[in-house]
């Protein structure tokens, strides 16, 4: 997918054969896009005859790099089926097409809309004054955590019970510890404390599992874009607003923090949820539950490269976020003993 | 073997080089990623060179310190076997070894003081975290997500 000479020619044949009624096919640039650290990603314009009038569409590629150059492994089938749910209830680059088995377009790829936009990281580094972003964000969040769980795809496994599910969560990070090539004490105390301190439950949703500034676009309407859906999950909806303000902590601004108190409340509204199943300290209990997932797969990487089993300077790098994350959820745990009941004693 | 210039100060310079000297010459948007994270990579070995096995020997002692009194069978199990590790080797992989041992100790003793609701035994090893926490900062510095966005 990363070859422009060979790419353009395998694109105009795919999109042939997924639109059997189009003509004059011309794909008329092709080029390598950065910013995913996970997929390969390119964008493509496209001259086609279709629907009965000569058009130019733009789109992007989105596909598995190879096994050994892959940082992290989960399936295009599964996020093509959770990016057509969110389809009309969250702004997001429209999906158009997939290549399942990687037959045509060299790997498994799915083809979505280009959205004009700009990244939210850039887009908040120009501004001085960011506080029309929060509510933008909050919205964002609940268009799909307020998806009826029926309507989300069979194909993402349902947790017994919030109980379970958090219960799950938390062995996560005793098991992220077990697993790797060297014990991580730090990873075993996030778990002890997130169990004595847990938070009122909420009904289960789907979450995105990587909602983050980098995986969010602004539009040419101010609204935000949400990228990336590869982690989607059904989960505790407040997971993605911590790992929202977690990941903020490292490329901030953190939008959910300017205000934290309006931005519970405007989430709050949009969900129903209770003051008392989201404030800012439960928000920040969730800063540390909510990036295990990511953890867990940043650490499998350091532990392929540390084995030799992978070779991408990449699983090394993304060590010093979780040596950062280290810091930040020691320094939030602590302030946060005061807010959070302790259910366990210590 | 010359031990001058150390290890460190020329990891330092083949950072100071690749920013300053080649990164301004490369074009394309990944290689310029990947030449912004070896960057980074280089100076935190370069500081994990001058001293991580003096980091580790002093974590080891602290976490002894500790946990040797504590009465709990997971966390007396893996101090007893970070004792038995031979310790008079300095080669690395032996001191990561050994450093391995004494955080699984750590860690039985964390899980330990919270199951029992130690209140005062959670917050000493939790200062003893947050040492080891801020030794990793000293080595990457600010945190710099290349490539993102």
């Amino acid at each position: 997918m990363h070859d422009p000479a060979e790419m353009p020619v395998r694109l105009a044949a795919f999109l042939a054969g997924e639109e059997p009624e189009a003509t004059d096919i011309e794909v008329t640039s092709y080029e390598v896009m950065t910013g995913g650290y996970s997929r390969l990603l390119a964008k493509a314009t496209v001259h086609w005859t279709i629907a009965g009038g000569r058009r130019q569409e733009t789109f992007v590629l989105r596909g598995d790099p190879p096994p050994d150059r892959s940082l992290i492994h989960t399936d295009r089938a599964i996020e093509w089926d959770v990016l057509r749910a969110v389809e009309g209830r969250t702004n997001i680059a429209r999906p158009r097409y997939i290549d399942r088995t990687g037959g045509r377009l060299g790997t498994r790829a799915i083809v979505l809309d280009y959205v004009p936009s700009a990244s939210l990281l850039p887009h908040m580094a120009s501004l001085a004054d960011h506080s029309h972003l929060p509510d933008p964000l909050a919205e964002a969040a609940a268009s799909f955590h307020t998806i009826p769980l029926e309507e989300v795809p069979a194909s993402l496994a349902r947790p017994e019970s919030w109980e379970a599910y958090m219960a799950g969560r938390i062995d996560e990070w005793r098991a992220t510890s077990a697993a790797h090539v060297e014990s991580l004490p730090i990873l075993r105390y996030v778990a002890a404390w997130l169990h004595a301190h847990l938070p009122p439950p909420v009904p289960l949703s789907l979450i995105h599992g990587d909602f983050q500034s980098a995986n969010l676009m602004i539009d040419e309407h101010g609204r935000i874009v949400v990228l990336d859906w590869e982690l989607a999950q059904i989960g505790d909806p407040r997971e993605d607003l911590g790992y929202f303000k977690a990941v903020a902590q490292a490329a901030g601004p953190d939008l959910t923090g300017l205000d934290a108190e309006a931005f519970c409340a405007r989430y709050r509204a949009l969900t129903g949820f209770s003051e008392a199943e989201l404030n800012p300290a439960v928000l920040a209990y969730f800063l540390i539950l909510g990036v295990v997932g990511t953890v867990r797969r940043l650490l499998e990487g350091g532990a392929e490269f540390a084995l030799g089993t992978n070779h991408l300077l990449a699983s090394v790098f993304n060590l010093n976020s979780i040596q950062f994350g280290h810091a930040m959820w020691l320094s939030v745990s602590r302030q946060l003993e005061a807010a959070l009941v302790s259910t366990k004693g210590a | 073997m010359l031990s001058r210039p150390t290890t460190d100060q020329v990891l330092r310079q083949v950072a100071s080089d690749l920013a300053d000297l080649v990164l301004p010459h490369v074009d394309g948007e990944p290689a310029r990623v990947a030449v912004q994270m070896m960057t980074q990579l280089l100076a935190g070995c370069a500081q994990r060179a001058a001293h991580e096995l003096a980091w580790m020997h002093d974590e080891m002692a602290a976490i002894e310190a500790a946990v040797g009194d504590i009465d709990d069978d997971a966390t007396q199990a893996a101090l007893a076997a970070f004792r038995d590790a031979p310790a008079a080797s300095l080669h690395l992989d032996d001191v990561a070894h050994r450093y391995h041992l004494a955080s699984d100790a750590l860690g039985a003793a964390v899980e330990h003081a919270y199951r029992v609701g130690d209140r005062v035994r959670s917050e000493r090893l939790r200062d003893l975290l947050a040492a080891r926490s801020a030794t990793e900062m000293t080595i990457i510095g600010r945190l710099d997500l290349v490539g993102r966005g």
